[in-house]
């Protein structure tokens, strides 16, 4: 976010504002993009283990929870992985979600300090 | 939200704020600088900034790993619980050394212990652990807000503060451009 030249162009509390905003909203996307990485991840670890329950010729599994692996029935491992599924999933969806809005947002401020400082700024990724 | 950072507020935390420089020109008569010690002075608080940004971090990064760590036990205390009054033991292989598992039957329990830290151990009942767990994820899970909030804060002043350098340099570069051309013209005339 270096200005470069040496353009005349006052900066003003607000552009301030709007600078700061858009490096929050930069940094947050950041992170929403790790953490939906994470999500899906989980979420195709989940559908493994369903589908290897479908599978198994066992009656009885072990079920990680906590550090221990606890016998647990069939159908109660599958209520289980359904439950964190439904879990996951709803989480990834607010995560898309929120990093729509932040992006949008971004585009916003971009249009707004582009247009005053033209080339004197970069709002790019290097 | 734009509203709730700088100008308002000179510290959070001991996070000194960046002020806003309005005017180039002011900014230096006031400060008694020149540029060059002023670039000096802001680039050593953009270090300042970023050394308290990567301590955050680590206690950011900490915090998250706690908050799954919470859970976990707040889970099989849960897993207990239901299996207490059906009768049937609770079992489980567990790790008796790295890589190492041996299997153990855990009968109808009222009770779990607690490792409090500080060599300490104690024994709650399901409830009463259920409760201590959860009132520790809730106290987790604000401290891990109020430090997202602090970081939001400490970035906005290392913006700030980028931007000012970024204007101060501008500003002596624009000064001996325009000094270049008076000379110029002058020696023209």
């Amino acid at each position: 976010m270096q200005q470069g030249g040496g353009s005349g162009t006052e900066v003003t509390w607000e552009d301030q504002q709007n600078i700061n905003r858009f490096g929050r909203l930069n940094n947050r996307f950041h992170e929403l993009e790790e953490e939906i990485k994470i999500a899906k991840e989980t979420n195709e670890n989940l559908e493994d283990a369903s589908n290897e329950l479908i599978l198994t010729d066992d009656d009885v599994m072990k079920f990680q929870i906590g550090e221990v692996f606890v016998h647990m029935p069939n159908e109660e491992v599958e209520s289980r992985i359904e439950q964190m599924k439904e879990v996951t999933s709803k989480n990834l969806g607010k995560l898309e979600e929120e990093k729509d809005s932040v992006l949008a947002e971004m585009a916003e401020l971009k249009k707004i300090l582009y247009g005053k400082f033209k080339d004197s700024i970069n709002l790019e990724e290097d | 939200m734009a509203s709730s950072s700088t100008s308002a507020v000179s510290e959070r935390r001991g996070i000194p704020a960046a002020a806003f420089v309005e005017d180039v020109q002011t900014y230096l008569t006031q400060s008694g600088l020149d540029v060059n010690s002023s670039l000096a002075f802001l680039q050593e608080r953009l270090q300042q900034y970023k050394l308290v940004e990567m301590k955050l971090l680590a206690q950011q990064r900490d915090l998250q790993a706690k908050i799954p760590d919470i859970e976990k036990c707040l889970d099989i205390v849960a897993t207990l619980q239901a299996k207490k009054g059906t009768g049937e033991a609770l079992i489980a292989d567990f790790e008796v050394s790295e890589g190492i598992y041996s299997r153990a039957r855990i009968e109808d329990t009222d009770s779990v212990c607690l490792w409090l830290g500080a060599n300490v151990m104690l024994e709650y009942s399901c409830d009463e652990a259920t409760n201590l767990l959860q009132k520790n994820l809730e106290n987790a899970k604000a401290s891990l807000e109020v430090l997202v909030d602090d970081l939001h804060f400490l970035r906005d002043q290392v913006t700030v503060t980028q931007v000012t350098i970024a204007r101060v340099y501008n500003w002596d570069v624009h000064q001996r451009r325009s000094k270049q051309a008076a000379a110029a013209a002058a020696k023209d005339s």
